[in-house]
């Protein structure tokens, strides 16, 4: 008895650890004065008001919702045949897969940056500064969450005996796919998604040294407020927050409805 | 032959339509990550006259750029290992408690995991900042002490901070490897609880320890955005520094950027490589 | 005087009962089993009496002395579990040293004891090996081995052969009763396995729901089951329902009448058998089965269903279903239960 609640304790003071400043900023957010004191003064919804009626904001906002969409879309029209492809015809390649996978994810996204700045300043792509450039490199950013996902979903399948089957009734290769496979791929596809999306709007290092105020997003702006109104900042970083919320829920959920 | 040749040539095209799917794939890999990995270790080597490491000899000799690698260092190590012990802690606790805590706790940790980078360094801005809202409670009731959170130690604060969520989301299911009666065994063999985590629990863990350590080091070592923002680059980091060198307003060094990305990168696999060495001396591998 | 002594233990989570107001006592160098189904509250009586659970009332006394509230460490009993538990990371002779390291004896000493226990438990050769390398009865045995080392006051064994396939319990479990003897260890052993229970116990209790339902010699339990539940759960018993016995032996009872199986005879017509065992009743062979040395039939007399186990002497024995034979039942081997 004495054992479980050392646990719950620690538990509990961990919990504390993780929530504390985004309640603080939370609270900050929603008051009007915060000075010195242990609670804030007067609670109001202005700083929202004041955020979401900001131009800067809503173009920002919109920007990143576009990239973060985009590079998506063109993970998912990429990656989605592709890891099909390796799982159904080439198993073998799976193993290289894995490995070439991991090169974008061990790679920090400020080395990766130097080299993108470089090649694509000028040249037959000149890039940098366009919302292109983001396109490319979030794609890497997402193809080692996706391809996994998708892998193991696909292995978990049986997809030679799914695709014979569709065979035997007369469906050609893409439509067995499109019609078989794929809708069983949605719901760990939706997930693997709206993780993404999650950390691809929080993106921050590409999206300032390789485009920065010329498309400006959400984290380029954030990072330009340089804390000026400790109020207004909180309200940005709980709007993105919340955001974000939603989007891990939506992923969770599908992720467990899912098993 | 005839027939073979019919049936031998629709698998062959099979086989290349397949493999044209990949093409995309493997171009926009090329593009984005490869090209630019090949790009800065070509020219970590490109001196002014052709092939040199002088670009390495310049950063090894300055003491700015020591000093980069030491706070880096320094900072990705402390922040690892304090994260480490806490989330260990944690997660063993967190394994005790009734299902619903746990369930929360889970989820709270998938939520703040979120909580990094610019958006992090605000809200410990705005909590204890140089304005902000505990500080000025605390320096009111005189409790404040010398705590600067655009130092050092405040960015092992910070960084210890998103790394609580990884560590706790890659440790806990480690610990399923921990079998109850392993405690219980050695307790009636006369072990302590101490003496059951130092010769039993710790070293089945080891190889999971070791794991989300070398995950959480390489983690700091590569963050940026957190340390960016909190300090607007005035903070000496590899990472701003290769930053700064490409896309700062003075002194655009990209060699030089090239070559500090090498070393960076190359302690990174230094560390993974001795971790797989340590994976292989271990009773696991046998 | 008992050895081990307990009295009145009580364990309850929440609402439901595990067991309650146990009482037993075991005799110094004592192989003793607690047989019950499984969820009858056997292991954790075992796991109270090493002090891996706290029990709510009642108290354990061991050699006179009051245990009840003593931790596992201190308590001086070797337990050896279902699953074995033996700690992955270390070889068989680290695993078996560990208690000894624990006690903090010298090397020397540690190494003579380690290698005595390995010859005991025949390991020899298998020191360095990792818990992964060995098979399941290998691992038993290091179990065993890494609790006798500390040389405990008693022996506590959790269903320890379960996860065994048949001819290694067998094997194994003839030499841990070998090894209980020559060290004339106290010994608790839980089981659901009646057989298992009978060969290697000098006494059993059976348990169910939480409580003692009978104690006594392996003999005594298995010929005179104090009740239906243990007359059921020792196995082959024909239980007769009263208006059954009445049909077919013409008593009147209160309760089920239980037959054992090797008590009911066979006599094909014209055989001779003794008049004091009763009158032969009519009967036709349903089913047999072959269990080695002995057959067993299925044979119905009287709208009821009997099983009888014969002697299995030649091949030729065999009596084909649907035969028409005469049973005797032994009447002096009846028992009435409830």
């Amino acid at each position: 008895m004495r054992a479980d609640r050392f646990h719950r304790c620690v538990v509990v003071l961990l919990s504390l650890l993780l929530t504390v400043p985004i309640m603080a900023t939370l609270l900050y957010s929603l008051s009007q004065r915060w000075e010195a004191t242990i609670l804030p003064e007067g609670l109001t919804l202005a700083w929202y008001g004041q955020l979401w009626h900001d131009e800067r904001f809503q173009a920002a906002f919109s920007h990143s919702l576009l990239i973060c969409a985009g590079s998506l879309l063109l993970s998912t029209l990429i990656i989605v045949p592709a890891a099909f492809v390796v799982c159904y015809r080439f198993p073998r390649l799976d193993r290289w897969m894995n490995v070439l996978i991991l090169i974008p994810f061990s790679m920090p996204p400020v080395v990766a940056s130097v080299g993108l700045l470089e090649l694509f300043a000028a040249g037959p792509l000149p890039l940098v500064g366009t919302p292109w450039i983001l396109l490319g490199s979030y794609f890497t950013i997402v193809l080692p969450f996706m391809y996994r996902a998708l892998a193991d979903n696909l292995r978990a399948l049986d997809i030679v005996g799914l695709m014979d089957a569709a065979y035997l009734l007369g469906a050609s290769t893409p439509r067995a796919f499109l019609l078989v496979i794929l809708p069983n791929l949605r719901k760990g596809l939706m997930a693997s998604l709206f993780l993404s999306f999650s950390f691809l709007l929080g993106e921050f290092v590409f999206a300032n040294m390789l485009v920065g105020a010329r498309y400006e997003t959400l984290q380029v702006y954030l990072y330009s407020l340089n804390a000026g109104s400790g109020h207004f900042t909180s309200a940005l970083v709980m709007s993105y927050f919340l955001f974000t919320l939603v989007l891990t829920w939506l992923a969770t959920r599908l992720s467990r409805s899912n098993k | 032959m005839v027939a073979d040749a019919v049936s031998a040539r629709p698998r062959c095209l099979r086989y290349w339509r397949a493999m044209l799917l990949l093409v995309p794939m493997l171009a926009l890999l090329a593009l984005f990550c490869l090209a630019p990995m090949g790009w800065v270790l070509a020219h970590s080597v490109q001196g002014e006259h052709g092939l040199s490491l002088e670009h390495f000899w310049v950063i090894l000799g300055s003491p700015f750029y020591r000093q980069a690698f030491d706070n880096s260092l320094r900072i990705s190590l402390y922040s690892s290992v304090i994260a480490l012990l806490i989330t260990l802690f944690g997660a063993v606790s967190l394994r005790r408690v009734d299902g619903r805590l746990k369930n929360a706790v889970i989820a709270l940790t998938n939520m703040t995991s979120n909580l990094s980078g610019v958006p992090l360094a605000f809200a410990f801005i705005i909590l204890i900042g140089t304005n902000g809202a505990l500080t000025l409670l605390l320096r009111q009731w005189g409790w404040l002490q010398d705590f600067h959170l655009y130092s050092r130690n405040g960015l092992i604060l910070l960084y210890t901070y998103f790394q609580l969520p990884l560590g706790l989301l890659l440790l806990y299911p480690a610990l399923d490897a921990l079998d109850d009666h392993w405690q219980e065994a050695a307790a009636l063999l006369g072990a302590s609880h101490w003496a059951y985590w130092r010769h039993i629990a710790l070293p089945v863990l080891a190889p999971a320890l070791l794991g989300t350590f070398i995950l959480l080091l390489a983690n700091a070592m590569g963050a940026y955005a957190t340390a960016f923002a909190l300090t607007s680059g005035n903070f000496n980091l590899v990472t701003v520094r290769i930053a700064s060198l490409v896309s700062g307003n003075i002194d655009l060094e990209p060699n030089l950027a090239a070559a500090l990305s090498v070393l960076l990168v190359a302690l990174l696999a230094l560390v993974a490589a001795v971790n797989q060495w340590l994976l292989k001396r271990s009773y696991h591998a046998r | 005087m008992f050895y081990v002594e307990i009295d009145g233990l009580t364990k309850r989570y929440g609402a439901s009962t595990v067991f309650e107001d146990i009482r037993l006592g075991l005799k110094q160098g004592e192989f003793v089993t607690l047989l019950g189904p499984s969820g009858c509250g056997k292991s954790t009586l075992l796991r109270c009496l090493a002090g891996l659970t706290t029990a709510d009332q009642g108290r354990i006394r061991v050699d006179g002395q009051d245990i009840t509230t003593l931790a596992p460490q201190q308590r001086g009993i070797g337990m050896v579990f279902q699953n074995y538990a033996l700690f992955p990371n270390m070889t068989v002779v680290e695993n078996i040293a560990f208690g000894l390291k624990m006690q903090k004896r010298s090397a020397a000493e540690t190494a003579k004891r380690v290698a005595e226990v390995i010859r005991l438990v025949e390991l020899a050769g298998k020191e360095a090996r990792y818990p992964h390398e060995l098979s399941g009865g290998q691992r038993q045995r290091v179990a065993l081995a890494r609790a006798l080392v500390v040389e405990p006051r008693i022996l506590l064994l959790d269903e320890p052969l379960s996860a065994l396939d048949a001819r290694i319990r067998r094997n194994l479990r003839e030499q841990i009763r070998d090894i209980q003897r020559r060290l004339g260890l106290t010994t608790v052993f839980v089981t659901h396995d009646q057989e298992e229970a009978l060969t290697l116990s000098d006494r059993i209790f059976v348990m169910n729901q939480g409580r003692i339902v009978q104690e006594g010699t392996a003999e005594a339990v298995y010929t005179q089951p104090a009740s239906e539940f243990v007359a059921r759960f020792m196995g082959s018993y024909n239980l007769l329902s009263p208006t059954e016995a009445g049909r077919l032996l013409g008593v009147e009872l209160k309760g089920h009448l239980a037959i054992r199986p090797e008590s009911i005879r066979l006599c094909e017509p014209g055989e001779q058998y003794s008049a004091d065992l009763g009158a032969p009743l009519r009967a036709i062979i349903r089913q047999h089965q072959l269990l080695g040395n002995i057959i067993r039939y299925q044979v119905e007399t009287e709208g009821v269903s009997l099983q009888v186990d014969h002697l299995n002497r030649a091949a030729d024995d065999l009596l084909p279903v649907g035969s028409e034979i005469a049973v005797v039942i032994d009447r002096r081997q009846m028992r009435e239960v409830h």
